[in-house]
């Protein structure tokens, strides 16, 4: 695949906006019983689904960063060409039309969430990670994202290309939020008031 | 409503500028536009302009050697950001102003304002009563600081700026409120509940 950068990293940079807006303008105001839920038993809640995010979050936007401080007096190019083992990795996050992923995967150990969750806490980091995600974006609008490349986490040794680092990066956390917003929508209870409620607020000053 | 419209708006509801004096004014001014958790002036540096918030959300913060914030305040439309203090007296700033949210601006730096405050007693005037009413918030804030429970200072907080609750992340409340993620949750399920 081959992207014209500029247009690549706005796309991008506009998933990460709405992503900040769905998880700031409406999970942080849902009672954490319906964040908590899950949808089945085994089945993650939609604050299991961020915690897997947060896992990987920690280990790519640190990873991220570091590429592009070391890249940062290279150059940025007008086009930008997926390498073939980035393009297969960002395919296969890819959801069906209907929304839901092509294919179940298992997740590795070490990025399974646990149960004994914050909810507040996972969803602030989750938060905070989409700011430094959006920055990171902004940043690599000067660098070359071709030839800046970043070790993925399972083995180091091999490196994506930055570009595809961010498509894969941002489809995973597309994928998952889905599925977040699947299992919210799965938990609907008596007491599920969404706090936007003017009169609540009303009531409570 | 254009952002300079905006302004003049703001202005004319604070002092009764002359038709004159505010094209003068009006004229200093350029717009910037920043997108989400953009720095606009950084600690140790001295603020050379001052920011007319026409959209989104933006905070004033303290932070110390351990990386530990205090914010400080939220500016949004309509009304002035930056670090006031660095600016009034042109020394080094002790605080940094971010945006939260994607944001526009009009700007101006302080040699274009001095300049005119210096030929024109009316604008000069304005701009001490501007002054003065950010003077009586931070003394108000004071009092908030010193004296309310945090149930009371986030009450105080939704009164004077609802929209701030589903517009940023609750963390930035939180550190305002001075409280951490899990008690702030539990001040939010007390507005949930009503009581």
């Amino acid at each position: 695949m081959k992207y014209i950068t500029s247009q690549l990293l706005d796309g991008l940079y506009a998933h990460v906006e709405a992503n900040i807006s769905k998880a700031v303008g409406e999970w942080q105001m849902l009672e954490n019983a319906r964040m908590m839920a899950q949808p089945e038993p085994g089945k993650w809640s939609a604050v299991q689904c961020l915690e897997h995010l947060n896992s990987y979050g920690r280990y790519y936007l640190k990873e991220i960063e570091k590429a592009i401080s070391k890249n940062e007096k290279s150059k940025a190019s007008a086009s930008f060409k997926s390498g073939w083992l980035g393009n297969y990795f960002y395919k296969i996050m890819l959801p069906q039309d209907n929304g839901i992923p092509k294919k179940k995967m298992n997740s590795p150990k070490d990025h399974q969430p646990g149960t004994q969750l914050n909810s507040a806490m996972v969803l602030n980091e989750f938060i905070s990670q989409l700011e430094i995600l959006g920055n990171l974006l902004t940043r690599a609008r000067n660098i070359d994202i071709e030839h800046t490349r970043v070790p993925i986490s399972i083995v180091p040794f091999i490196k994506l290309k930055l570009g595809d680092t961010f498509l894969f990066l941002i489809a995973h956390i597309n994928r998952h939020m889905k599925q977040a917003e699947r299992a919210i929508g799965s938990a609907i209870t008596e007491t599920s008031i969404a706090a936007t409620d003017n009169k609540l607020v009303t009531e409570f000053l | 409503m254009s952002q300079i419209e905006l302004l003049e708006k703001f202005i004319l509801q604070a002092y009764p500028l002359a038709e004159e004096e505010m094209e003068k004014f009006l004229s200093i001014w350029e717009p910037l536009t920043a997108k989400r958790k953009m720095i606009i002036s950084r600690a140790g540096e001295t603020e050379r302009n001052l920011y007319f918030v026409t959209e989104g959300i933006q905070r004033v913060y303290y932070q110390d050697e351990q990386e530990r914030e205090a914010t400080i305040v939220f500016t949004y439309a309509p009304s002035f950001s930056g670090v006031a203090d660095s600016f009034l007296t042109q020394t080094p700033s002790r605080f940094f102003a971010e945006t939260l949210t994607a944001s526009s601006f009009l700007k101006t730096s302080f040699l274009q304002l001095d300049n005119l405050m210096k030929q024109n007693h009316n604008i000069e005037r304005m701009i001490r009563l501007l002054s003065n009413a950010a003077f009586a918030g931070v003394l108000e804030r004071m009092i908030e600081i010193q004296c309310y429970t945090a149930e009371e200072k986030f009450k105080t907080l939704l009164k004077r700026s609802p929209q701030l609750l589903n517009l940023i992340p609750h963390k930035y409340i939180a550190n305002y409120l001075g409280i951490d993620a899990t008690n702030f949750s539990k001040l939010l399920a007390k507005i949930r509940i009503g009581t």
